[in-house]
């Protein structure tokens, strides 16, 4: 399903990379500007402090992996105009295709979508911006995996369980909640001596971390969002995850995914960067970044609670169903 | 030409189309299935070196000046089947024996003195149409937020995260959460399941006010309801290091004929290596919810 936009995308960008190098040539490299980071904030028990309310909107747009035939992780000048453009277009494309369909909705819920990252992929190791091919037994493990898209595949749609965790307001799982989705990326951090708290705005969950060095809780404890541990190293927070549910499925690393996740303070607001590990899954461990900027407000998403989709789909199956066995 | 630009547009539709399929869940692989290989192999990612791992954090007796409310902390006790006095019962579940019994409880409304919620008479008959309607007319049973002070006293623990700034109630059950505003109080911008609040440090005392509340939450399983004029006024004073004095007063003119308060202590979960776990019930919610819509 990726494929033919990912194309699309690419000769866009190749057409537009011809058009602009003179542009670009004429451009003088820009000097690294002089250090203008703050002093990192601290708590006033003397952990750095990376209280607020952060969002992923503003990488919202940026294709997870890069798309062929682009090389470069970050563009500027004409082609990042371009690129932007693109984007804006898909956006509106997007936002009008999607209007009316089982979780779309209206138009302006997407205003904040793809706007300004001049990034060309959230993944940034591979230097190449792309996962790492899968494992032989992760290839047929995928292929044997019934009605993979939940609401967005084929079906058949019999019971709750056809759906996606995300369709049936379950999780988005890790570490996908980091990632833009269509809205509500928001992410709010609270800290108290000895833990910091993660709670992510989109079908509201939150991550409560110790950060008092006890060892992981046990391996026969699994959990969507699995069990982790923190740890500062200098003035970046480091979670580490693991003992998932082997319900969980992260582009088809379950049970034994395990992640490194560091926070830190950046210029405009916080980087994040997650190591998605899993031998069992992944040829490689592989790095995908964000640069979280300050949200506005984070409010309550009662998914599961308004979730009329569920009867909707369901109902439509049924009836679906009865209309062929009249045939 | 016509036609070539209509093909385009189709063209570009059709990319909007796919894009809207993986748009909402960039960055996620959908979702379903086993996964988990058996090959050997330990992860090759890097894990902490022993010397970034730090020593155990001590618990300061004041943060920012107030009193450390951090913790852990679950009631006792039967309130979350019925803030009024009640005898024990028997529930229709006979199928799991005494299990399935409610244990008696004695009020936890101390306001009124009768330990009795002051209904007017439509919302009081309203009450026990939902009792009735028990367990398919409670929130709990779908797994929906529970609402204040309902989600203070169910039978799983929850955490406060205090820093020094807006504090955090995280709650195991149904992952639901709430942020006390300390700071920068607003009024609530929309109706929700878990109220808008704002607080305040009165002495020692944790004074926060919470509304903005919709109508469909309850306060135990014994159909006890409001509707979302409730105004609920909390406090949460410390009594001594592992117990917290809970106290709510809830005001509704609509369902309630005078304001009335609830106590009862919270208390620390002192079990050494204690975490909250994952209480996603909605995968339990869903058998009572679509049931009738799965293929036969």
């Amino acid at each position: 399903m990726r494929t033919p936009l990912t194309g699309a995308l690419a000769a866009g960008l190749l057409v537009a990379g011809a058009v602009c190098v003179p542009s670009l040539r004429a451009q003088a490299p820009a000097s690294p500007p002089k250090s203008t980071i703050k002093p990192v904030p601290r708590t006033p028990w003397g952990d750095p402090d990376l209280q607020g309310i952060w969002s992923s909107d503003e990488e919202a747009g940026v294709p997870f992996e890069r798309p062929m035939g682009q090389t470069k992780a970050k563009v500027d000048g004409m082609e990042l105009e371009v690129l932007l453009e693109e984007r804006e277009h898909q956006r509106v494309d997007t936002a009008s295709a999607i209007f009316g369909l089982t979780g779309g909705g209206p138009p302006h819920w997407y205003e904040n979508w793809g706007r300004k990252s001049a990034r060309t992929s959230l993944v940034v190791d591979p230097i190449d911006g792309r996962v790492p091919p899968l494992t032989r037994d992760a290839e047929k493990r995928q292929a044997r995996r019934p009605n993979p898209m939940g609401s967005f595949g084929a079906g058949p749609f019999e019971r709750p369980e056809d759906f996606s965790l995300y369709d049936r307001c379950i999780t988005r799982g890790l570490p996908a909640v980091m990632f833009p989705a269509i809205y509500n990326n928001n992410t709010r951090i609270v800290q108290a001596p000895g833990y910091v708290a993660l709670t992510h705005e989109m079908i509201h969950e939150t991550r409560v971390i110790p950060l008092d060095g006890r060892p992981f809780a046990s391996g026969r404890l699994r959990e969507y969002l699995g069990d982790a541990r923190g740890w500062w190293e200098g003035d970046t927070l480091v979670i580490e995850t693991r003992n998932f549910s082997d319900r969980t499925n992260y582009r088809g690393a379950g049970a034994h995914l395990r992640l490194v996740e560091r926070f830190r303070r950046s210029h405009r607001g916080l980087r994040y960067e997650v190591t998605i590990d899993d031998p069992h899954t992944f040829t490689r461990a592989w790095t995908a970044a964000l640069n979280l900027t300050p949200g506005r407000g984070l409010y309550e998403y009662a998914c599961h609670e308004g979730n009329y989709a569920m009867r909707n789909m369901l109902s439509a199956a049924r009836v679906a169903e009865a209309g062929r066995a009249a045939r | 030409m016509r036609i070539r630009f209509t093909g385009a547009i189709v063209g570009l539709a059709g990319a909007a189309v796919l894009t809207l399929a993986v748009m909402p869940i960039a960055g996620q692989a959908p979702q379903g299935g086993r996964a988990g290989g058996r090959g050997a192999g330990a992860p090759a990612a890097p894990a902490a070196p022993a010397a970034a791992r730090p020593a155990a954090v001590a618990r300061p007796a004041r943060i920012a000046g107030h009193p450390n409310m951090n913790g852990i902390w679950q009631a006792m006790g039967s309130a979350y089947w019925n803030l009024e006095d009640h005898s024990a019962s028997a529930t229709q579940f006979w199928q799991l024996g005494a299990i399935g019994a409610i244990p008696a409880g004695q009020s936890v409304i101390v306001d009124p003195a009768n330990g009795m919620i002051p209904y007017t008479p439509a919302a009081l008959k309203k009450r026990d149409e939902l009792r009735a309607g028990w367990p398919k007319s409670d929130p709990e049973a779908k797994c929906y937020m529970a609402g204040i002070p309902r989600s203070n006293y169910m039978p799983y623990p929850f955490q406060i995260v205090q820093g020094q700034k807006d504090i955090l109630f995280v709650y195991e059950y149904a992952s639901s959460n709430r942020i006390v505003h300390m700071a920068n109080h607003t009024e609530a911008p929309v109706d929700s399941w878990m109220g808008w609040s704002n607080g305040k440090w009165d002495g020692d005392t944790l004074a926060i006010t919470v509304n903005g509340f919709n109508d469909s939450t309850w306060f135990d399983r014994s159909g006890n309801h409001h509707t979302e004029g409730l105004t609920v006024e909390e406090r949460y004073t410390m009594q001594g290091d592992n117990v917290l004095i809970y106290e709510a007063t809830m005001t509704d003119p609509k369902t309630f004929t005078r304001p009335w308060k609830i106590r009862m202590p919270l208390y620390r979960r002192l079990e050494p290596n204690v975490q909250l776990l994952e209480f996603k019930c909605v995968e339990f919610s869903e058998e009572l919810l679509y049931g009738d819509l799965k293929k036969k």
